[in-house]
């Protein structure tokens, strides 16, 4: 039925199922219908707080590796970034929200996560 | 009687040859000004998407593409009526003209690429543990081994990402070059390494498929989808969008048309 188009691999099985995987990752809208807005809501909060989250940890990456901070203050970090990730966990668990669940697509800026 | 949208095309005249469309139904081209906008007339919205509908939309850009530059609109692209349409020729034909214009005589490849995101990550775990870098005094609590495992993860992180920019500018060296237009998208998951389309003008798809063997056939161990030649899905570019069309969901008239191309690609592998 194609006139010309072609589709060559030697590993079509692999190539299906990471395509199904970039795809299901992205819902393209939030659903927000009677029996699941609470879930909807919640999926979008937390994935604000995720972003806001991994910028803190980045953050405070850089900072251990440029040396900026002293043994007191990775000690801190360390442990307010640990209790806000056992936090986040208790919440997903909450809503029944996967990992992969947490992101946004921004259209043409690409996803949020 | 509401019309299915094929596409548009660079020609006001009637398409010579019997083109069916969806259910069986005659093609024709709606003129505005020098352009047209390719139809054929359905009864009701496509209830079920299936593989055969898909294609079925697929083949008739495929044909029109055969003879005249084309805009591929999105699969399911349903107008109310031949007055909606022309008011929409009529609101977009700037753009369309121009889009028309960029895409003569050239037509879209898509590239995907697979890497072993996991070996490659336990690479750099390898050499990251070599030269390992002292960032505490000890470990003697849960928050500093918290800090310890999660600062792995980010060099980790980090190196991962620069070798994936290295491997997919060595491809792009190679096809940029036959290449007029290109969009590219890395790591969409950690092994689609690179999900990129391409937009060849006709007279060089030789060499743009040669560029491909070589780097298929180079020492790079990845795993490559190619397909193509397709219409021009990914690079349509509209100022505004439409909202004319019936179904919300169908806003992105000449949006990708990832499910078409996916539902190809399964049937022709």
């Amino acid at each position: 039925m194609i006139a010309n188009a072609v589709v060559e691999t030697d590993s079509d099985e692999e190539f299906i199922e990471e395509i199904e995987k970039a795809q299901n990752a992205l819902p393209k809208k939030i659903n927000a219908n009677p029996k699941t807005v609470e879930k909807g809501l919640a999926k979008l909060v937390l994935t604000l707080i995720e972003l806001i989250r991994k910028l803190l940890e980045k953050q405070a990456m850089r900072r251990v590796e440029a040396g900026s901070l002293s043994d007191e203050e990775i000690e801190r970090v360390g442990e307010t970034l640990m209790k806000l990730e056992n936090k986040m966990e208790e919440l997903k668990e909450i809503f029944g929200l996967k990992d992969e669940e947490l992101n946004l697509n921004l259209g043409p800026l690409g996803d949020l996560l | 009687m509401k019309l299915y949208l094929y596409g548009i095309i660079n020609s006001s005249d009637q398409i010579k040859k019997s083109i069916y469309g969806l259910e069986g139904s005659n093609v024709y081209n709606i003129p505005f000004c020098d352009i047209g906008a390719v139809v054929s007339e359905i009864e009701k919205p496509i209830q079920d998407v299936t593989e055969g509908a898909v294609l079925g939309h697929e083949a008739v850009v495929e044909k029109l593409m055969a003879n005249f530059d084309v805009l591929p609109a999105r699969f399911q692209t349903i107008i109310d009526g031949r007055d909606s349409l022309l008011s929409m020729m009529q609101s977009y034909y700037r753009d369309f003209k121009g889009n028309l214009e960029r895409f003569h005589n050239k037509c879209e490849f898509g590239i995907k690429v697979i890497w072993p995101a996991d070996k490659v990550k336990a690479n750099i775990l390898k050499v990251l543990k070599k030269e390992e870098q002292k960032i505490l005094e000890s470990d003697n609590s849960s928050s500093k081994r918290f800090i310890k495992k999660k600062f792995e993860g980010y060099k980790i992180d980090i190196e991962f990402e620069a070798k994936a920019d290295k491997f997919i500018k060595v491809m792009d060296i190679f096809f940029s070059r036959f290449a007029a237009e290109k969009k590219l998208e890395k790591l969409r998951t950690k092994n689609l390494l690179l999900d990129a389309v391409y937009l060849v003008e006709k007279d060089r798809e030789n060499d743009f498929r040669e560029a491909f063997g070589h780097i298929k056939s180079g020492p790079l161990g990845l795993k490559y989808l190619f397909s193509g030649p397709w219409p021009p899905y990914n690079f349509v570019v509209l100022s505004k969008k439409p909202d004319l069309l019936r179904d919300s969901e169908q806003a992105d008239l000449f949006g990708k048309v990832t499910q078409c191309q996916a539902l190809v690609g399964v049937g022709s592998i």
